[in-house]
């Protein structure tokens, strides 16, 4: 979830054995890094591989159901009648992608922008938009279910004044555009604390020197201010295009991916453990196919951003 | 040139408070107000009634879900801290050959997608499925690169002569970690906890997935069946969202000068 680079190290980094540490100290050592690196590898690399298998299996999760290789016949049926939901929840993924990208970068600028100062309301103002991040995806989808009420809610007074009346997250045609607005609003204040970082790494004496030559502040802002910020939009790009590709808790708690807001994500949830499916197998195969989808868009992404990184602050 | 930037601050102003304050406050709102007052008029609060609270409180089943909640949710991050700690030291101190591979394998781990199916598959082989400490055993890796990460970078600015002069004098390793590490890393160590603790707690996948027994669901999976049984009945749903959300409302309040400096610190580092 966070974008921490590893900080850059320098120069050759050798291995020094601790002599002084006792034969106890270092059997204590290594019986600590060995229960760490076996957790990490049995609930994070694990899993992560076995995707891969299971989707060549016709695993249901039912106890003792037999498990059969089905072959490539998961990945073959994508797209068929036979699993009518496919090609819609493609679509639903690269619109969910690129509006969510858009608009908690845009969002998160805008407020990072006012609230990277020192003084009191700024302050507040960075708590106020990290706290659904505190608050997490089921609040958060609940208090927005709530304001989006088809009867009671005070969005439905909003757009009723206007002769606008919906069912909103039970819409088709309102249920995804409400889905990214939810989905940006729950995670707009990391990306604008990542934007603050940006900001404050920032000389101050750029700055200066830009007074002294009399420029404008819209110029400012896009001479100077935005191109110094390259690291961070990288980070925060990043951040919201892999964040919106892989996670659906959020679309699970307000619409379960119905009215059109079914992502790959979802559909891999879904078919796996929506009511009675239990498609395992297929699940993990449109997980696969997820994932593959993600790293085609991530990698030269994430190439193209640290080119123009490099192009726009001028070091290597 | 002050006209426009004041215009432009009482903007942002009104922005964060109509899109971030507004949604909070109804919510918080309804919560207050009796099921009669809100179907007839739902926008405006009625006689503050807090009847509401009671019911969803037991309706819900709050109290055993929070209880839930917080047993997982600390275990698994302080669990997470720990382990994190333990990688991370002999990764800082190089104390063992490919300390570089590691760490490397560890940042991969922040991208590892989250792999739900296997997950439940490896949960019913090991006879971790639909049990406390398993669900606690599941959640302890997704906090753990972070945990090495923060760590790593901290011990690394430790002056290595401190271990090797407590290490001539004979300390023992976890000693020394838990005497001079852990108080030089506090703040590393608070982050690490503090984001593994927010993962676990907001969790609502994993508990739909990895429990079946309701005794055992966390908060968030309780309100979220509540509100699907309890459909249009908003001032429970209300009331059940502040009682749910006000303990880790609580313990942001209280870190959050921390989580964001670290955040906006540690987020852009070329």
């Amino acid at each position: 979830m966070t974008v921490f680079r590893p900080g850059r190290r320098s120069g050759r980094r050798r291995y020094r054995p601790g002599r002084l540490l006792s034969r106890g100290s270092r059997l204590s050592m290594w019986a600590g890094l060995l229960i760490g690196i076996g957790v990490y590898v049995l609930f994070g690399i694990v899993p992560a591989a076995g995707n891969v298998i299971i989707s060549f299996t016709d695993y249901t999760g039912l106890p003792g159901a037999p498990v059969h290789n089905v072959g490539f016949s998961n990945y073959s049926s994508m797209g068929t009648t036979q699993s009518a939901g496919f090609t819609p929840a493609v679509v639903a993924t690269v619109v969910f992608v690129l509006a969510v990208t858009i608009a908690q970068n845009a969002l998160a600028l805008l407020l990072a922008h006012r609230l990277s100062g020192q003084g009191r309301m700024a302050a507040a103002g960075r708590v106020l938009v990290f706290l659904p991040i505190a608050l997490g995806v089921t609040i958060v989808g609940l208090i927005w279910i709530l304001v989006f009420d088809p009867q009671q809610g005070p969005a439905a007074s909003l757009f009723g004044a206007v002769g606008v009346h919906s069912a909103f997250f039970g819409a088709s045609g309102w249920a995804m555009p409400l889905v990214i607005f939810v989905q940006v609003w729950q995670n707009a204040g990391f990306s604008t604390l990542v934007f603050i970082g940006g900001l404050r790494a920032i000389d101050p004496q750029i700055y200066e020197a830009a007074g002294i030559d009399g420029i404008r502040p819209w110029q400012r802002l896009r001479r100077i201010t935005f191109p110094l910020l390259a690291p961070a939009v990288t980070a925060n790009v990043l951040l919201a295009v892999v964040g919106a590709f892989t996670t659906y808790n959020l679309i699970y708690v307000l619409t379960d991916g119905q009215y059109g807001t079914q992502t790959l994500g979802m559909l891999a949830f879904n078919a796996a453990f929506g009511s009675f499916q239990a498609n395992l197998g297929y699940g993990a195969a449109v997980t696969v196919v997820l994932f593959v989808l993600t790293l085609i868009v991530a990698l030269p992404l994430m190439a193209l951003l640290r080119y123009r990184e490099r192009r726009l602050l001028g070091t290597s | 040139m002050r006209h426009p930037r004041l215009a432009g601050r009482v903007a942002i102003g009104l922005l964060v408070v109509i899109l971030f304050v507004l949604p909070v406050l109804y919510a918080l709102m309804i919560a207050f107000e009796s099921p009669s007052h809100f179907l007839t008029s739902p926008l405006t609060p009625g006689s503050p009634d807090t009847g509401n609270f009671g019911k969803a409180w037991s309706g819900a089943d709050l109290g055993v879900e929070l209880a839930n909640t917080v047993i997982y949710s600390v275990a698994a991050a302080a669990l997470s801290t720990v382990l994190g700690l333990l990688i991370a030291f002999p990764i800082a101190r190089r104390l063992i050959r490919g300390h570089s591979a590691l760490y490397t394998a560890m940042f991969t781990g922040l991208f590892l997608p989250l792999a739900i199916i296997p997950l439940f598959a490896e949960a019913r082989m090991l006879g971790l499925y639909n049990n406390r400490l398993g669900y606690i055993v599941l959640h302890v890796e997704p906090g753990l690169p972070l945990a090495v990460i923060l760590l790593v970078a901290f011990i690394t600015a430790i002056p290595a002569e401190l271990d090797e002069a407590a290490w001539m004098e004979g300390a023992g390793y976890l000693r020394y970690l838990l005497r001079v590490v852990v108080p030089l890393t506090r703040p590393a160590l608070l982050i690490a906890f503090l984001y593994g603790l927010l993962g676990v707690w907001n969790d609502i996948i994993g508990p739909v997935v990895l429990l079946s027994d309701s005794s055992l669901f966390p908060v968030t999976r309780g309100i979220y069946n509540f509100f699907g049984s309890n459909e249009s009945q908003w001032t429970l749903l209300a009331a059940a969202i502040v009682i749910a959300s006000l303990p880790v409302v609580a313990l942001f309040a209280a870190s959050q000068r921390q989580l964001i400096r670290a955040t906006v610190a540690g987020s852009v580092k070329a």
